[in-house]
């Protein structure tokens, strides 16, 4: 696998100055003073490259853009727009959930259309289980009706990594029972970015319900961990800034139909943590011990 | 404060808290979510304890099979469980004396179920279902630092399921051998912002079936409770929790009054039993608030009515309502001993005494002779009604602050008040009341990522004893966060009840048939009042102790080495005709504790406690209870296909004189149904030993008991 990416990364460093200059048209639905910022940090690191700007609405159909031009969309809504004409430029698409994908999509991943998942890779956050709570087996998952698709991808990617997931419908955050059963089953909980179950309204719910049992949560995303997630990977600007620049050094033809970020970080709450007697070396060095293990895959 | 508190906590979880930083970062949006586990409302990792904490979570209380509160405890290091008789059980830490157990403090919830007229904890009747209970965290320890005077052994907190995670209804029915007949039912219900369960429930059992002579124990319990508790998020800092509980039910007693006088009495004279109606009542509320993520408080008041009631008619000779013998026993119960004696040997002349002695006994052996049945050798008797009914309430606010002024630094403390009353003609000829205030501070400081100091004090004053400090202070070495050393030295209290202290025990008797020496309701001469002078017991304890969690083991383990001190020790048992309480006792205790909890794999958990007790005490009383060798051992084990088992041995080498080894086996197996479940379980428990469980008269005629149960939860 090491000598596959070295390759890989050799081809990619022998075709690189060949590559053409392209044209990359970033389109979200919110212009903010972020996007503005990341806009201007691709460019800079793309300056053979005219990175620009778009509004969706300022558009033409995709099938009318130039087809040697690079289409970055950020979010769902920009997702549909391109998603209403098959045609077009090769597109990154980013800022998109496994949960949020599939509704629009299902199973089948557009020619032309690459998948940038925003949420954690499962393998990863599994592995960041196995490191954080080395005695944990028991994964609890819980799952609706819009990331019932994700269990069995888990369960194989769990099994892998010697943990057992312990999967529990939960239809309605309202009812309590299924967490509690999960709970009642499992060493650790694993969240999955999906906003029917983890959101504002039930974190707390399911945070007590956990912390209760002395269970961490591992995920959904970095974003939870100050409401009292253990831990999470995610990636920052900067790695994704990273990703792309990878990605538009290929030819658009060698592009993944989806993938998850290769660049990430590790965000816990060492409160928590102490509290749990969890002993927690810093955020860096998870990071860097899971990169490891990834190399070594 | 808040405001230097916010900039403390600011770095908490680096730049991904700064609005800076997230203006800036595309892929890390500003979270809307709540800050959930703060500062403020995280615990102690148990390495970081102050002190030897034991867990009993739900799965290991389901597993035990137990049926009462005692039993659980059974799984407790140093915990000594000892029945009075069938409905009636004192727990003690470690020692003392196993008549009673006045040294614990009892919570369900926050709320003290101490009874502090009578100094004592009615395991029995405490208004909670075990099925309701979440967990169960044993301080095995003194803690009047947090719990003030009377958690001077060990403090029993017990914990109810958040109404949040009981939704849904539950259903079980447990039937035995020795009469068993218990019944559970709950349901739980959410709304927006808010979460309440209904529970109610059964219990009954024949208690121990002989006596040491080999007669029927007449025994038994019979009990039903309701309880109620509510939550309420009011807004997203605030939040109401608010409990309802009642239990009512009768413990069997048999009639065992026994005259001290010769006579005749016929068994259709006087009742054969003289069984306790037991009602509690307790309500509480809770307002919880979150001033920010690093600083809350709560309020709490708690409103509780304990009812003993009992009355029953007894046969005595007329004799006994004499108000001169009467009036001779407060003047000297000794003299009045003299008295008897000299009756027995036939000698019918008054002892030797003051000049008033010699007259009243003049006047009751004219009395004695009046009330002669020459031919039988007996005293004419009266029968009559004697009512032992005792109400206690309590009411009690409080009010607990807690500051995390850094990362590093904790601090909680806090205000109560605890008005007590107590009612009883019998006991204390009236009512009798008391006023404690108490005021409470700790910190909990971790110096570095190993050393951690933790502290506290409080002081507490009521109307009835002298005010009393009572400091702790610990010293924790985390190797890791999973693994402490610790060092920890604490005073403790506890305050006499108010019956040691203010005791004005007397018999009023009514409806005597026939009257006695004229009278139709009279008071027994034998009478008893209490010091009104005793000082509170002090307790110092020296814990040396290691917790430690081996992750990649599925290890948690636990020893400790203690020497407590106990002096000012009220042993004395409270007798009418013997009461003479005082502080002039110690009992000194050393020993060694340990606990194990071993998750191996997915299947198996074993669970080990251990204890290792030498005692020094000054009273006789207090040398009977403690085993050197006490333990519990279980194995829990998921089979598969829905089918579990535990195994659990209890055992003490002398357990109040009596070895006792006991073996419990639950056999369980789960059957879905739909989204719930039916989960149909067995239990048998074998006693080992050949012996009274405790004391003489508690035997059962097998030592085997099998009891099924069916729960249903949907």
């Amino acid at each position: 696998m090491r000598l596959f990416k070295t390759l890989a990364l050799l081809c990619l460093l022998a075709t690189a100055p060949l590559a053409p200059a392209a044209e990359i048209i970033i389109a979200s639905s919110h212009d903010t003073p972020a996007l503005q910022r990341f806009v201007s940090d691709l460019a800079a690191r793309r300056p053979d490259d005219h990175v620009q700007f778009m509004h969706p609405s300022q558009l033409s159909t995709p099938s009318a853009m130039p087809s040697d031009s690079r289409l970055i969309l950020l979010g769902a809504t920009a997702l549909d727009w391109r998603l209403s004409d098959p045609g077009g430029p090769p597109t990154l698409v980013m800022q998109i959930s496994r949960v949020q994908a599939h509704k629009r999509l299902g199973d089948q991943r557009p020619a032309l259309l690459t998948l940038l998942w925003s949420d954690p890779a499962p393998a990863r956050q599994l592995r960041l289980v196995r490191q954080l709570l080395p005695q944990a087996r028991r994964v609890g998952l819980l799952y609706s009706d819009d990331s019932r698709f994700l269990v069995n991808e888990l369960r194989h990617q769990a099994a892998a990594q010697g943990l057992a997931i312990s999967a529990w419908y939960w239809p309605d955050n309202g009812d309590s029972r299924p967490l509690n059963r999960l709970l009642d089953e499992s060493d650790v909980l694993l969240g999955v970015d999906d906003p029917a179950l983890y959101n504002p309204r039930s974190i707390k719910g399911v945070l007590l319900a956990s912390y209760s049992r002395k269970l961490a949560l591992i995920g959904p995303t970095a974003a939870f961990i100050r409401a009292g997630s253990l831990s999470s990977s995610y990636s920052d600007q900067q790695d994704w800034l990273d990703d792309l620049d990878r990605l538009l050094a290929l030819p658009p033809g060698q592009w993944p139909r989806e993938a998850y970020p290769d660049n990430f970080k590790v965000l816990s709450n060492a409160q928590v943590a102490r509290s749990l007697g969890i002993e927690l070396s810093d955020d860096h060095d998870q990071a860097q011990r899971l990169q490891d293990w990834e190399s070594d895959q | 404060m808040a405001v230097p508190l916010r900039i403390s906590l600011a770095p908490l979880l680096g730049a991904l808290t700064t609005g800076a930083a997230l203006a800036e970062d595309l892929f890390l949006a500003p979270s809307t979510l709540p800050e959930v586990l703060t500062a403020t409302r995280l615990q102690q990792a148990p390495a970081a304890v102050p002190g030897s904490v034991s867990v009993l979570d739900s799965a290991l209380i389901r597993a035990s099979g137990a049926r009462s509160l005692p039993e659980l405890l059974r799984l407790v290091p140093g915990m000594l469980v000892v029945p009075q008789n069938g409905n009636s059980t004192t727990v003690n830490y470690h020692g003392s004396s196993a008549n009673q157990a006045r040294r614990l403090q009892v919570l369900v919830d926050g709320r003290s179920v101490y009874r502090a007229g009578f100094a004592q904890v009615d395991w029995n009747d405490i208004p909670v279902a075990i099925e309701d209970i979440e967990r169960i965290e044993v301080f095995r320890g003194p803690n009047t630092v947090s719990y003030g005077a009377n958690a001077l052994m060990a403090v029993i907190n017990i914990l109810t399921r958040a109404p949040r995670d009981s939704h849904g209804t539950r259903l079980k029915a447990t039937q035995g051998e020795r009469g068993i007949s218990d019944w559970y039912a709950s349901h739980g219900h959410g709304w927006q912002g808010g979460d309440l369960r209904l529970s109610l429930s059964g219990q009954q059992d024949d208690g121990f079936d002989h006596k040491a002579d080999g007669s029927d124990f007449r025994d038994g319990q019979r009990l039903s409770r309701l309880n109620l508790r509510v939550s309420q998020e009011l807004d997203a800092s605030q939040s109401l929790d608010w409990q309802l509980a009642l239990k009512e039910g009768s413990n069997q007693i048999d009639n065992h009054y026994q005259p001290v006088f010769p006579i005749a009495a016929q068994p259709w004279e006087q009742d054969g039993d003289s069984d306790v109606r037991a009602r509690d009542y307790a309500g509480s509320l809770r307002w919880n608030l979150d001033l920010d993520p690093s600083h809350s408080l709560y309020v709490q008041g708690n409103l509780q009515q304990w009812e003993r009631l009992r009355q029953w008619r007894a046969c005595e000779g007329q004799l006994a309502f004499s108000p001169e013998l009467g009036q001779l026993w407060a003047l000297s119960p000794q003299y009045v001993e003299q008295l008897g004696q000299n009756l027995q040997t036939g000698n019918f002349m008054p002892p030797a005494g003051t000049s008033e002695q010699v007259a009243l006994a003049t006047r009751v052996l004219q009395q004695a002779f009046a009330t002669l049945n020459p031919s039988q050798g007996t005293l004419a008797h009266s029968c009559g009604l004697i009512n032992e009914d005792v109400r206690e309430s309590r009411f009690d606010l409080e009010i607990q602050d807690t500051l995390s002024l850094s990362d590093n630094l904790r601090l909680v403390s806090g205000l109560r008040y605890q008005h007590d009353r107590a009612d009883s003609d019998v006991y204390l000829d009236g009512r009798r009341s008391r006023d404690t205030w108490s005021l409470f501070s700790q910190f909990e400081w971790h110096i570095d990522s190993h050393w951690l100091l933790q502290g506290g004090a409080m002081l507490e004053d009521d109307n009835a004893t002298s005010p009393s400090l009572s400091p702790r202070l610990a010293l924790n070495y985390l190797i890791t966060p999973a693994h402490g050393l610790r060092v920890v030295y604490s005073e403790a209290v506890r305050s006499p009840d108010m019956f040691e202290n203010h005791a004005d025990w007397q018999y009023p008797v009514r409806d005597l048939h026939p009257a006695a020496l004229g009278q139709s309701q009279a008071r027994y001469f034998a009478s008893a009042h209490g010091p009104g002078n005793l000082e509170q017991e002090r307790m110092r304890s020296r814990e040396l102790g290691y917790n430690g969690r081996f992750a990649d083991l599925g290890l948690s383990l636990d020893l400790k080495l203690f020497y407590d001190e106990i002096d000012n020790l009220i042993s004395e048992p409270l007798k009418v005709y013997d009461f003479m309480p005082s502080n002039d006792n110690r009992l000194h205790l050393k020993g060694a504790e340990g606990e194990l909890d071993w998750r191996l794999g997915l299947q198996d958990r074993l669970r080990l406690g251990y204890a290792y007790i030498e005692f020094d005490a000054t009273h006789r009383i207090d040398r009977r209870l403690t085993p050197r060798h006490s333990g519990s051992a279980g194995w829990l084990r998921d089979w598969g296909h829905d089918w579990s088992s535990s195994l659990f041995y209890y055992g003490a080498d002398s357990l109040n004189q009596y070895r006792f080894e006991r073996v419990d086996l639950r056999l369980a197996k789960r059957l879905r149904l739909g989204s719930g479940q039916l989960e149909l379980a067995g239990v048998l428990q074998q006693r080992l030993d050949d012996e009274p469980l405790g004391w003489p008269n508690n035997n059962y005629d097998e030592r085997r008991v099998f009891w099924i149960s069916a729960g249903l939860e949907l």
